[in-house]
């Protein structure tokens, strides 16, 4: 899954020197898997990390890691995650830092059970599509053509958000059966979900080989079928947003000028870029992302609950920083939160969580003997110490406090932020408020 | 750019201001007959209409205002929780007395409020205990209602494979694991029993987290597990659609009989029972005691005194009733004791 979406996306992981805002071309073309390439690079990548899941699997004989089950419920908690980081993306390119997104994403849970519980899934969408943009329209007035401080505008979005839900609630609910200050009745019709024929279904090829139970053969198949069942047509929607994105920002004139509003926009104006709309844009759109976010969790279960975002917006925000303010990067954050939050919730006991240990062990120690050989002494020693640190984790204890288990998805956040971040770098113009002419 | 700014401030202000009413209390004053009792009730977040817990305590209310003759006013927090300490000084300074709070949240709260109206009486539903002299704890036993349903789903597992899915780790919720898991052993004491939490400690991260209660039913569904116990506030939003997306697969509810209250034919059928909490005796039977006596003890609620059971609404259990109940005599009757931790 990764895999297609970061190689669609020009720009993935957040390895290589940050581009310059005014170079929108792509760096000289050797094909695609040429050595040193970035589709052949990220190849590599996940056949290490495939291979490493599959070896941490067999040793700690946890198929919780790698099972059907837990990949459909990798791409349930990922997508409402990846999409609140994209909308973060699409508004800090161009300059508008936004974290009233769990603000537009609870507002795009609450249309999203109005609409669905009036008109069904398809009015689930345009109320969450609606609801969310309405969102980033009070954010996009307030920081774009008032000049508010974009945090301030944007905590004041989330406190609004939360008490306009439940006054909405309140006001249309009453007396509907299911419905309450709280929660919306369920999505009238239900969500109706389809598996990928032949393969996930029926004949059921990937099934039959993941009960094989090989290594890595499973593994695959059973990677490959979690994210095939259970699909909605909104879900294939949401993923392909994810490569049109990297698309449409990097590759087309419009997208060129959207990212000039952030990396500077005085002189993106003297070349007679109209600022103010790309914003208004950007954030708009940002709204809309949030409230998609918000629709998906409201058809993974069918029904608006208060609270049922807890705080994906501001996950997607870090899992925006993690992906260094590009598409594929933000896909891979997502997945890595939601993949130790499913073996979490997955896994009865601690046993999948101590298992996460073991394969975060076998990556480190990878990385660590890669950065040996590369002469990157203290480098190498520092993550060897770590893998070492993780392995006797994994092999010294035999279960974990719920505190710790529960905490798993933010540790391996904040780890691998610490990890990452030397590479990070923001739009330059990203949070300043822009006023026209006056620059200096 | 000056006037710009203040512009600015004005908007930001305007909607600090909107979000902190919108989400503030909603009063509704009632004058409920000419007596002299003045009942003042504060709900927990979610407020009338929950349907559950807050629902109960409302239909409580209802019942004190209809048939005590009293004075009733009811006020919700907003959602954050932020401002329980002043619906319960709004309350006490209007007059009211008693004044019952919905909620283990209220503990601490109440307990500060009640030492600045010492002459007020102050009621704390599924409190914490309190040495505040004017304040009465009401509590429920959890674990003898979660026995009676732990019984029902070892009667009714066909797999021997029965699921609990928490909020959290709290002493609440590890008394509604406790009894479950008795109940069940009762009946057969090789069952599997699963155990999930959404969060940890006393967190209130699990009380509306859909997407973690659909995942972790999912999984123990898969694993073989038939039937799922959820304690976890709102999030059976997630754990019952995962029930109803598997052929013969249950879950009990919990607070409220959420037969009545889940609102869709689709979540009804898998519905086997639920452990209800009936708060609303619990509420009228305190005003009562206050009229009585002139002020409410603390104490706790469990089959005996009718504030826990179980619910056979759906008729999905008339077949064991007859051997529940047994359980349940056994339990009031004393012969058979529930602990209220494992």
């Amino acid at each position: 899954m990764s895999t297609s979406v970061g190689a669609a996306g020009p720009a993935p992981q957040g390895t290589g020197p940050a581009k310059s805002p005014g170079r929108s071309g792509p760096s000289p073309r050797r094909g695609p898997l040429a050595p040193g390439g970035r589709t052949r690079r990220l190849l590599v990548a996940t056949a290490l990390g495939l291979l490493a899941l599959s070896i941490a699997r067999v040793m700690a004989d946890e198929p919780v890691l790698t099972s059907s089950g837990t990949m459909t419920a990798v791409l349930g908690l990922s997508l409402p995650i990846a999409l609140a980081g994209l909308a973060g993306l699409v508004s800090e390119r161009a300059g508008v830092v936004n974290i009233g997104l769990e603000g537009m994403m609870i507002l795009g849970t609450w249309g999203a059970g109005y609409g669905g519980y009036q008109y069904g899934v398809w009015g689930a969408f345009l109320g969450a599509l609606l609801a969310g943009t309405f969102g980033g329209l009070l954010h996009a007035v307030a920081t774009v053509s008032f000049g508010v401080d974009h945090i301030v505008s944007g905590v004041a979005i989330n406190l609004l958000a939360a008490g306009a839900v439940r006054f909405l609630s309140e006001l249309l609910y009453k007396g509907v059966p299911g419905g309450g200050p709280t929660q919306s009745p369920t999505v009238r019709g239900g969500v109706s979900t389809f598996d990928l024929p032949v393969l996930s279904s029926g004949p059921d090829l990937l099934g039959r080989a993941e009960d094989t139970g090989l290594p890595v053969v499973a593994d695959l198949a059973g990677i490959l079928r979690g994210f095939t069942t259970d699909l909605t047509v909104f879900a294939v929607l949401g993923l392909a947003l994810f490569p049109f994105f990297a698309f449409f920002l990097w590759r087309t004139a419009l997208g060129l000028r959207w990212r000039a509003a952030g990396e500077n926009p005085y002189a993106a104006q003297s070349l007679g870029v109209d600022v103010y709309r790309m914003k208004y844009l950007a954030v708009l759109t940002s709204g809309a992302l949030s409230g998609l976010g918000g629709l998906f969790i409201v058809l993974f279960s069918g029904l608006y609950k208060e609270g049922q975002t807890g705080g994906r917006g501001f996950i997607g925000l870090a899992a925006m920083i993690f992906g260094n303010w590009r598409p594929g990067g933000v896909v891979g954050g997502s997945l890595l939160f939601g993949f130790s939050d499913a073996v979490r919730l997955r896994s009865s006991g601690s046993g999948g969580v101590l298992a996460l240990f073991l394969f975060a062990a076998i990556l480190l120690a990878a990385l660590a003997v890669r950065q040996l050989a590369r002469g990157h002494r203290l480098h190498g020693a520092a993550l060897a110490g770590i893998a070492t640190a993780a392995a006797l984790t994994w092999s010294g204890l035999d279960s974990l406090p719920n505190e710790v288990t529960t905490m798993t998805p933010y540790i391996v956040t904040l780890l691998v932020l610490v990890i990452s971040s030397q590479n990070l770098r923001m739009p330059t113009y990203d949070g300043v408020v822009y006023r026209r002419g006056e620059d200096h | 750019m000056r006037r710009v700014t203040r512009v600015a401030a004005l908007t930001t202000g305007v909607v600090l201001a909107l979000s902190a009413c919108s989400g503030g209390s909603d009063s509704s004053s009632d004058q409920g007959g000419s007596g002299e009792l003045k009942v003042g009730m504060a709900f927990d977040t979610g407020g009338r209409g929950d349907g559950t817990f807050n629902d109960l305590a409302a239909a409580g209310l209802d019942t004190v205002k209809k048939d005590l003759k009293a004075q009733v006013q009811e006020l919700s927090p907003d959602d954050q929780g932020s401002n329980r300490a002043d619906l319960l000084r709004q309350l006490a300074d209007d007059g009211h007395d008693p004044i019952i709070a919905v909620g283990f949240s209220y503990s601490e709260v109440t307990d500060t409020v009640a030492k600045e109206y010492p002459d007020v009486q102050f009621v704390v539903i599924d409190g914490s205990p309190s040495a505040v002299p004017n304040v009465a704890v009401k509590t429920f036993e959890e674990e003898q209602g979660s026995f009676l349903v732990g019984a029902v789903a070892a009667l009714k597992s066909k797999t021997a494979h029965i699921g609990f899915i928490g909020g959290n780790e709290s002493q609440l919720i590890n008394k509604f694991h406790a009894g479950y898991v008795q109940g069940a052993k009762a009946v057969n004491p090789k069952i599997v029993l699963d155990d999930k939490r959404l969060a940890p400690g006393n967190s209130d991260a699990g009380w509306g987290d859909t997407q973690g209660a659909k995942v972790a039913a999912t999984a123990m569904y898969q694993a073989g597990a038939d039937i799922i116990y959820t304690a976890a506030g709102g999030s059976w939003g997630g754990s019952f659609p995962a029930a109803a997306a598997a052929p013969s697969r249950w879950a009990i509810g919990v607070d409220a009989d959420q037969y009545n209250t889940v609102g869709d034919p689709k979540l009804q059928k898998i519905i086997l029972t639920s452990m209800v909490k009936r708060v609303d005796n619990v509420v009228v039977n305190s005003v009562k005691e206050f009229q009585e006596k002139g002020k409410i003890l603390t104490g706790s609620y469990g089959l005996k005194d009718k504030g826990v059971g179980f619910s056979v609404t759906g008729g999905f259990v008339e077949d064991i009733k007859s051997r529940i109940e047994g359980y349940e005599a056994k339990i009031i009757d004393g012969t058979l004791a529930v602990a209220s931790a494992l």
